[in-house]
């Protein structure tokens, strides 16, 4: 049995669990409703109290909507968080903080971190597996951008490239990110620094000139200034890192001698074994600290995913909790209709169809404001990803998955069942009083 | 045709003791009309829903061969749905449906092979009592006060029961309408030989009946054939 499910495609897997978790509500729906046609008594009193039924189902979707949508949001902000670091098989940096690093190297979020220096940078640069060995430059800004030094080849390979305009040939051009509001042409000079603290006349008569612009990699990086790394060290009085005789150069090689230091070095390789070699020969005690960055990305879900757990049963809680408030309004607004329900007894009415006619009525609520919620959440997960991208630049989408709709399923499961306590409350209202009411 | 009904030994008290109604014995024999007439809270809707197997009380009351008292509440419930229609004072109807639908309410809850049955004769109830045609479809919001209790009366009467009970079924209705509906119901119920028993306080009402009991703090203190 065991194998045959674990044979069965992911999909079919999805919809059969969905279906199990709906199980439960059909097995009711068919208890109570069997032989029995209470829709149009259950039509006359819904519409009769619209306007409570109305801000039940919207309770029950906004609760059901910000439950699927957070939970979506985390997927997507996670798949978003992946995706940036899609770039970065390895990052080379001195020992310390991998998340540091990485915060740094693929979010753009650096803060002091000690230097790589030349020969070990050329030791990484120079190894017959590396294809591309970038080292990072930070510190410099201009506007809300972040003024990143690193060479052409890693512009090239971020942007798949993609550069509207050219590449820069000389230390005092830059190519801007995709959402960097500055077009091919455009001048500016970069401030020390970011933010309020920016220093602007640090670096006066430093002028670069965009003369391209990277197409969008959905990634912090789209919101970067990529300049020549000698660009950077320049400005900041380091030199260019090259020998006297070539200090016009732009690009690798370096000159060990000169090389003025680099927090992280950016570090591909055409063959994924020899990433795994490459972390191992430059994971050195106390010289150098090689790791991946979806690897850290991992034991970060790791963490996050117990967290999601957490709050996937706190959202199940919560939403029972919802649910029970609205069986709460649902068993109080059933004393509106008492006196149709008498009738409906003194007629003659079975009690089981009696019954089914409550139950039906808190079941339509309570499915529309599930169905409802479901768009709800697909609406409040695409406001948030907008939110998050706009925040973070991590192009963040979070379409609704399966794991939504089985909380959703649970949640219709467990709140129909729960809702037959009102419909039997109700039988036990005694006749006389309701028919004189 | 109607069902004759037998008390003996009936009491009705209330939750805390009080004696609300006593009938030592009673009959009524199959077909007739009764009126019960007293002031408020005399008993006599007490009476009328005990008969209707509403009310909890001690004693017998037996229609036809049927111990009602003997019955739990799902035997009832089935009795009532086959051999009690109810009218009650403001029509109980479900307004957001209409005429026809309101009419043939008691089919929703019927066997599936019964419900076009009793959908046709509500129909017939509903023509016969000048209802038909597209008065059936309309709403019963949009129907005067006669027309409504007309429609409780074709709904009571639309599973062919054998008795009839009215809970001050004119009340509500103007002095014409309520003749008209009078005239209707007596005609109806004397057709089809259903026995009617109906607590109201209008004489016009009352007149019309084979004979009138007279309640007075829950006993029947007069029992008299009407004066025609």
């Amino acid at each position: 049995m065991i194998a045959l499910w674990e044979n069965l495609p992911a999909l079919t897997q999805d919809i059969l669990f969905t279906l199990l978790l709906l199980s439960p509500s059909f097995v009711v729906g068919v208890f109570v409703l069997h032989g029995y046609a209470p829709w149009p008594l259950v039509r006359a009193i819904l519409w009769r109290f619209r306007g409570s039924s109305t801000l039940f189902v919207l309770l029950i979707a906004i609760s059901v909507g910000m439950g699927i949508g957070l939970l979506a949001q985390e997927r997507g902000l996670r798949r978003g968080t992946a995706h940036a670091a899609d770039k970065f098989d390895l990052v080379v940096s001195a020992p310390g903080s991998e998340m540091t690093v990485m915060m740094a190297s693929v979010f753009l979020k650096p803060s002091d971190m000690p230097l790589l220096d030349g020969e070990t940078y050329n030791a990484i640069a120079n190894h017959e597996n590396v294809s591309i060995a970038a080292p990072l430059a930070f510190g410099d800004s201009y506007g809300t951008a972040s003024v990143i030094g690193t060479t052409a080849q890693f512009a090239r390979y971020l942007a798949d490239d993609h550069i509207e305009g050219r590449m820069w040939q000389s230390a005092n051009e830059a190519l801007a990110g995709a959402l960097v509001p500055l077009a091919v042409g455009d001048s500016f000079t970069p401030a020390h620094g970011h933010g309020d603290s920016a220093e602007e006349e640090a670096h006066e008569g430093a002028d670069l000139v965009v003369v391209g612009r990277l197409a969008p990699t959905g990634t912090p990086w789209d919101r970067a200034i990529l300049v020549p790394v000698e660009m950077v060290w320049t400005v900041h009085g380091l030199g260019t890192g090259h020998d006297p005789q070539h200090r016009d150069q732009i690009g690798p090689p370096f000159d060990p001698q000169t090389f003025p230091g680099t927090p992280a070095v950016v570090v591909r390789s055409e063959a994924l074994w020899a990433n795994y070699a490459l972390r191992s020969e430059f994971t050195r005690d106390r010289e150098t600290m090689a790791f991946f960055p979806g690897a850290v990305l991992a034991q970060l879900y790791q963490v996050l995913g117990d967290v999601r757990q957490v709050m996937s049963i706190m959202a199940v809680v919560t939403q029972v909790l919802v649910a029970a408030a609205v069986l709460l309004g649902l068993f109080i607004i059933s004393r509106l209709f008492h006196r149709q329900i008498a009738l409906l007894r003194a007629l003659g009415a079975p009690a089981r169809f009696v019954f089914s006619v409550v139950w039906s009525f808190g079941a339509t609520l309570l499915v529309a404001g599930s169905a409802l919620g479901l768009l709800v959440g697909f609406g409040s997960a695409a406001v948030l990803s907008k939110v998050v991208t706009a925040r973070t630049d991590i192009f963040v989408t979070a379409p609704l998955g399966m794991s939504e709709l089985h909380l959703l399923a649970g949640f219709v499961s467990i709140t129909l069942l729960l809702s037959l306590l009102p419909a039997a409350i109700v039988l036990r209202q005694p006749v006389v009083p309701g028919l004189r009411a | 045709m109607g069902l004759p009904l037998t008390i003996s030994g009936l009491s009705v008290s209330s939750k805390r003791g009080r004696l609300l109604l006593s009938v030592p014995d009673l009959d009524m024999p199959a077909g007739s009309l009764v009126g019960i007439e007293g002031a408020s809270g005399a008993g006599k809707s007490t009476l009328l829903y005990a008969l209707a197997g509403l009310q909890e009380a001690k004693g017998s009351i037996r229609w036809g061969d049927q111990d009602l008292l003997a019955l739990n509440a799902g035997e009832r419930a089935r009795f009532r749905a086959n051999r009690i229609g109810m009218i009650f004072q403001d029509f109980l109807l479900f307004e957001e449906l209409d005429a026809g639908e309101n009419a043939a309410l008691t089919a929703l809850f019927r066997p599936r092979r019964e419900r076009a049955t009793l959908r046709a004769k509500a129909a017939e109830r509903l023509d016969f009592l000048g209802l038909g045609g597209e008065t059936r479809d309309r709403n019963v919001v949009s129907l005067s006060g006669g027309e409504r209790q007309r429609v409780a009366i074709a709904r009571a009467m639309a599973a062919e029961a054998p008795v009839l009970l009215a809970d001050e079924p004119t009340a509500s209705l103007d002095r014409a309408a309520a003749d008209r509906l009078i005239e209707d119901l007596v005609n109806l119920t004397r057709s089809s030989g259903t026995t009617l028993i109906a607590v109201s306080h209008d004489q016009t009402l009352i007149s019309r009946m084979d004979r009138v009991l007279t309640i007075r703090d829950g006993a029947i203190v007069a029992d008299r054939k009407a004066a025609r």
